[in-house]
């Protein structure tokens, strides 16, 4: 995976400056006082070794133009625009969703009015398994960890007064089995408020991982069908949509459920080379899709791994893009992604901590060069976030715009030795892990034969024991705790949402034209024994007012279910 | 040397709620620390719960529970638990729960609930202890 050769290197550091260097640093390392260092080895979050010192010796195998360049340039480690924030600051795109789509409607129009660039709308439990609100299986849970939806008209309720065709809107449909409804229903409401589909910008989660390794529940659809329904979207969206993301590769989520730094980017590039692949497998080209393919990615606590995480992420992608798929415009090399500043490193314990690290999470993803960022509420560990939870969150955003300088100038770590170091120390591990994924037959495979799972349960687990043993200090959890809690949060609690889901639902089936909505479900089923993309047909079932929950049952009853290994 | 029959733990997640990590390290913990410990998996529904708490004959239900709904479904479990007439399976619970919320719920039979953050020595330190209370021919190694 060497870049392509150019007539004249540019390394950093050469000649006789770098030996100078190089024996004076000798000469320091050799007198160093390693017995007065506090540990015994320093480690980065994802257990990398941390040395004392970088010096340009540490990077002087780089090549400026080959391996930095310039931003707006492949190979764009220094950020996907020339101007990044000097031109227009990351999207402030806070996570909101709750109870039925009336009341987060609301939620949606006050964080716009503080101040939110774009809506990151979640979806509840139900809803992103596939189920109505009304189902048995979601006795507890409508209206849980995000807005209930079960028709199109819930979609209706939940934009409106909002212009989708102005604001960029991000769908966290998880899960591809979700997604197809819920993007569809997104889709055919634009449809009805006269908006053409060209014109909608925004972005759908859509990833086979999160319904088949991430967060596994028995009886998902199986990784097969997952993956199919995923680029089903991802072919509609080429074709009709074009300015909309119709995949995040949610990195963020395989590192809440356990990855560390270098094995989250690893399995979102191999998920999204699996996904190019099929989008060729299925007579598209190259450029017509990748510059849509966008990802999502978390913040954890290691600061400056972090930013090198999302910097060695930016150099592979665009290498692969290049190399191994050919692409010719440099958008399709350019990868964008959104940050979710790391939920599962927050604490229950003395939670207003949690705005400390949330700020720092934020800055390593504005150092690092996301397009997009959320920050998570201080009650992350509690309970969905309140009103003043959510403002504060996005007043960190705002604050780190406006006051700290940041956004000055572009990718001001870059030539930093560690961040350049570390940059490209990442970059191996990911290349490493992707030979492996490669090894396998790819990442439907890894998921079929558990060794996602398995990679994730094992990393977790390690964590814990990290945190356990003292190794990893968290405030307030394993050091510097407190007996009794000096603030107790307000806990949010969630509006009714169960009874007003199923009254909608029992009137839209009783008005409904019966014959439509069973048309619309056997369109389904034939086109799922046809093996045709399945957008045009569920696009048409929720103009029917077909229900999430009735055509994920259609989907199930066709492709069959899997039951994940468990670790 | 007493013979000591281990103790069988059932960590369930209840609910459609994906957020499986505790669960599955609490599982990892309770197993490496000597009990037998069953993994429901996700998607739970109490009633399948409950009766795999039965089949397994198992000394306590662990209920992980990140989604807010730990005030439907603890009642559901314990009332379920009631019918059936099993007085002798501690349930106990982690996760998002918040402390105010514990009064109620520990009224209603429910054992100890630990937050995020909880150091899994101290659930295997207090599953030992509650159980061998209730138990005294069982324990952990």
């Amino acid at each position: 995976m060497k870049p392509d050769p150019r007539p004249e290197r540019t390394p950093l550091h050469s000649g006789n400056a770098l030996s100078c260097i190089e024996k004076a640093e000798a000469k320091w390392s050799r007198e160093y006082p390693k017995d007065r260092e506090r540990l015994d080895a320093f480690k980065t979050l994802s257990g990398l070794n941390v040395s004392p010192l970088y010096t340009p010796t540490a990077v002087s195998g780089l090549d400026y133009l080959q391996d930095l360049g310039f931003p707006g340039e492949p190979p764009f480690v220094r950020g996907v625009h020339p101007t990044m924030y000097r031109g227009r600051t990351w999207t402030r795109r806070q996570l909101a969703g709750y109870g039925p789509p009336e009341e987060t409607n609301k939620r949606y129009r006050f964080l716009l009015d503080a101040g939110a660039g774009g809506i990151n709308g979640v979806f509840d439990y139900p809803t992103l398994r596939g189920y109505d609100s009304n189902d048995p299986e979601a006795f507890a849970d409508a209206g849980r960890g995000g807005v209930a939806v079960d028709t199109i008209e819930d979609m209706e309720t939940l934009f409106e007064g909002i212009p989708i065709d102005e604001v960029s809107i991000s769908l966290v449909t998880c899960q591809p089995i979700c997604n197809i409804s819920v993007q569809s229903m997104f889709f055919a409401n634009a449809q009805a408020r006269g908006i053409p589909l060209d014109r909608l910008a925004g972005t759908s989660q859509n990833d086979f991982l999160m319904e088949t390794a991430v967060a596994i529940a028995p009886g998902v659809s199986t990784p097969h069908a997952s993956f199919k329904l995923s680029c089903d979207a991802i072919e509609y969206c080429a074709k009709y949509a074009v300015k909309w993301n119709p995949v995040s590769f949610a990195g963020y989520n395989y590192r809440e459920a356990g990855c560390n730094a270098y094995q989250e980017i690893a399995l979102v590039m191999a998920n999204a080379l699996a996904c190019i692949e099929e989008m060729l497998k299925r007579g598209l080209k190259i450029d017509d899709f990748a510059p849509r393919l966008s990802f999502f990615l978390s913040a954890h606590n290691d600061f400056l791994e972090e930013i090198s995480k999302y910097r060695a992420a930016r150099r592979i992608w665009s290498r692969l893009v290049r190399e191994r798929f050919k692409a010719e415009n440099p958008r399709s090399q350019a990868l964008r992604f959104h940050v979710q500043t790391a939920g599962v490193a927050l604490t229950a314990q003395q939670p207003l901590n949690n705005i400390a690290r949330s700020s720092y999470h934020a800055m390593a993803a504005a150092l690092g060069g996301a397009q997009s960022v959320h920050v998570d509420g201080f009650d992350e560990a509690l309970c969905n976030p309140t009103e003043l939870s959510s403002l504060t969150a996005l007043r960190t955003q705002q604050i780190l715009q406006l006051e700290t300088g940041i956004t000055h100038t572009v990718d001001p770590l870059a030539g930093s030795y560690y961040v350049e170091h570390l940059t490209h120390e990442l970059e191996e591990r990911i290349l490493g892990l992707l030979d492996e994924i490669d090894g396998m037959g790819g990442i439907v495979k890894a998921v079929e034969e558990g060794w996602v799972h398995r990679t994730i349960s094992d990393t977790a687990y390690a964590y814990q024991n990290a945190v356990e043993s003292g190794e990893m200090p968290i405030v307030g959890v394993n050091c510097h705790r407190l007996e009794d809690e000096p603030y107790e949060p307000e806990i949010f609690t969630i509006p009714e949402t169960l009874a007003v889901q199923e009254d909608k639902l029992a009137r839209i089936r009783s008005k409904r034209s019966t014959a439509q909505a069973q048309k619309a479900l056997d369109d389904i089923r034939r086109s799922c024994d046809r093996d045709d993309n399945l957008m045009e047909v569920i696009v048409e079932a929720v103009k029917a007012r077909v229900s999430e929950g009735e055509i994920s049952r259609t989907l199930k009853s066709c492709y069959g279910t899997w039951n994940p290994p468990l670790f | 040397m007493v013979f000591q029959k281990m103790l069988r733990i059932l960590i369930a997640k209840p609910g459609l709620d994906g957020h499986d990590r505790g669960a599955k390290v609490v599982a990892r913990a309770l197993s490496n620390a000597g009990m037998e410990v069953i993994y429901s998996g996700l998607h739970q529904t109490p009633e399948l719960i409950v009766h795999t708490a039965i089949d397994e004959d198992v000394d306590a239900i662990g209920l992980s529970i990140l989604s807010g709904a730990h005030n439907t479904i603890f009642p559901r479990i314990m009332r379920l638990l009631e019918e059936k007439d099993v007085r002798d399976i501690l349930v106990f619970g982690g996760g998002s729960i918040p402390r105010k919320d514990w009064p109620p719920l520990q009224a209603l039979g429910v054992g100890r609930i630990f937050l995020p953050g909880t150091d899994t020595r101290e659930i295997v330190a207090y599953l030992n202890e509650a159980l061998l209370e209730r138990k005294p021919d069982k324990g952990a190694a």
